[in-house]
């Protein structure tokens, strides 16, 4: 399984916005049955965003279940400006930076293994053969080294970075869930790539 | 944007990786009960500690959800108070008025009822009701069949008293 893969930012984009304005409508009276609804349809990009952001699986399974908790009890000021989906991630994200600046240098990596298909993803097969400097490098080392490299990023860098090159929001939507302009983002998101690749230049490419 | 976009694509593949991470098998199908059961968790353990104050807090989230009502209430409070201070300051307020009647009427009703006392139709009736032992004038007949010695002529209980101060 692939977690936000493209297809998720395909969801995005038409995400059946009448089902979920009923949905929204529904949970706000209170029914449960509805919002369980809501939390299935957008639990695996929330938890997603967020354990990328932790590199944590329990701080991020913690953070997660708290996001939709508090988005349920604040769905009545919800008023419907955004979609439900750029609030919710919005509560999400400030619960995850805010958990992140309280915690500030004891970062802890719990990482999830990686599935089957990453050993067959061609882009990943090129990266850990012959061209790559460090030839010995295997999956899990890079996986590692590139979690680390994520972690010395400040939390706006790393979210863009996240939102756009994990998760594959587009610029757009980075700034609405972000509440910045489009400039920023991609400000940032190329400031945030020219670090990573300083962090991580012994396992990439030339370019 | 797109030169920079072909600078970065090896480092693009790189993050891809992230996108292999995954929890453990089941995660997701349990996840939706979780939150549910600690909202409803949660809603119980809110209503039974503040039932008894849900005025209070229906009261402070007016506070949070508009802050105008909060210098609008503050304002109403510094007003009621200014106004105390100024009504109370009146030289011929009615508080004044009323002070007065409150405190001259226990002076008459003392009186009535010293009158009372002393008048020997109401004594003789026996309707006054006080927890104080009261002297009653009439004559109470003595054991040793004399007269009580406390019922005298009303002269009598008059006595002329002289200090006597020493070095006078």
């Amino acid at each position: 399984m692939i977690m936000a893969e493209p297809a998720a930012r395909q969801d995005l984009e038409t995400p059946a916005p009448v089902d979920e304005e009923a949905l929204v409508r529904q949970a706000r009276r209170g029914d449960l049955t509805a919002y369980d609804e809501l939390v299935r349809r957008y639990q695996e990009r929330i938890y997603a965003t967020i354990y990328h952001m932790t590199s944590n699986h329990e701080d991020a399974n913690d953070l997660a279940q708290e996001s939709f908790i508090k988005a349920f009890q604040a769905l009545k000021s919800f008023k419907g400006g955004s979609s439900f989906y750029t609030w919710l991630y919005r509560i999400a994200v400030n619960k995850t930076i805010n958990f992140l600046k309280q915690r500030k240098n004891r970062t802890h990596m719990s990482l999830n293994d990686l599935d089957f298909n990453a050993e067959h993803d061609p882009d990943l097969v090129a990266l850990i053969s012959d061209k790559t400097p460090r030839r010995d490098a295997g999956l899990m080392e890079l996986q590692e080294k590139l979690n680390a490299a994520m972690l010395k990023l400040s939390e706006p860098h790393r979210l863009v970075v996240v939102l756009h090159d994990v998760q594959g929001l587009s610029h757009d939507e980075i700034a609405r869930i972000m509440d910045c302009n489009i400039g920023t983002v991609r400000s940032r998101l190329f400031y945030a790539r020219q670090q990573l690749q300083g962090y991580l230049s012994d396992y990439l490419g030339p370019t | 944007m797109n030169e920079s976009e072909n600078n970065f694509e090896s480092l693009r593949r790189l993050l891809a990786l992230k996108r292999h991470e995954i929890p453990p098998p089941g995660y997701f199908n349990s996840f939706p009960s979780q939150v549910l059961s600690r909202i409803r968790a949660g809603d119980t353990a809110e209503s039974e500690e503040f039932a008894g104050s849900s005025w209070l807090l229906r009261f402070l989230q007016v506070f949070e959800a508009k802050p105008a009502f909060v210098s609008a209430f503050a304002s109403s409070l510094c007003l009621l108070l200014l106004l105390g201070i100024v009504y109370a300051e009146r030289p011929d307020g009615t508080p004044k008025t009323t002070l007065l009647a409150s405190v001259t009427q226990p002076v008459v009703s003392l009186a009535e009822a010293t009158s009372s006392v002393l008048s020997p139709s109401s004594a003789q009736t026996g309707l006054m009701i006080s927890t104080n032992p009261v002297l009653s004038l009439e004559s109470v007949p003595s054991l040793f069949g004399q007269q009580n010695s406390l019922v005298q002529p009303q002269s009598s209980l008059v006595q002329s008293v002289n200090f006597w101060v020493p070095g006078n």
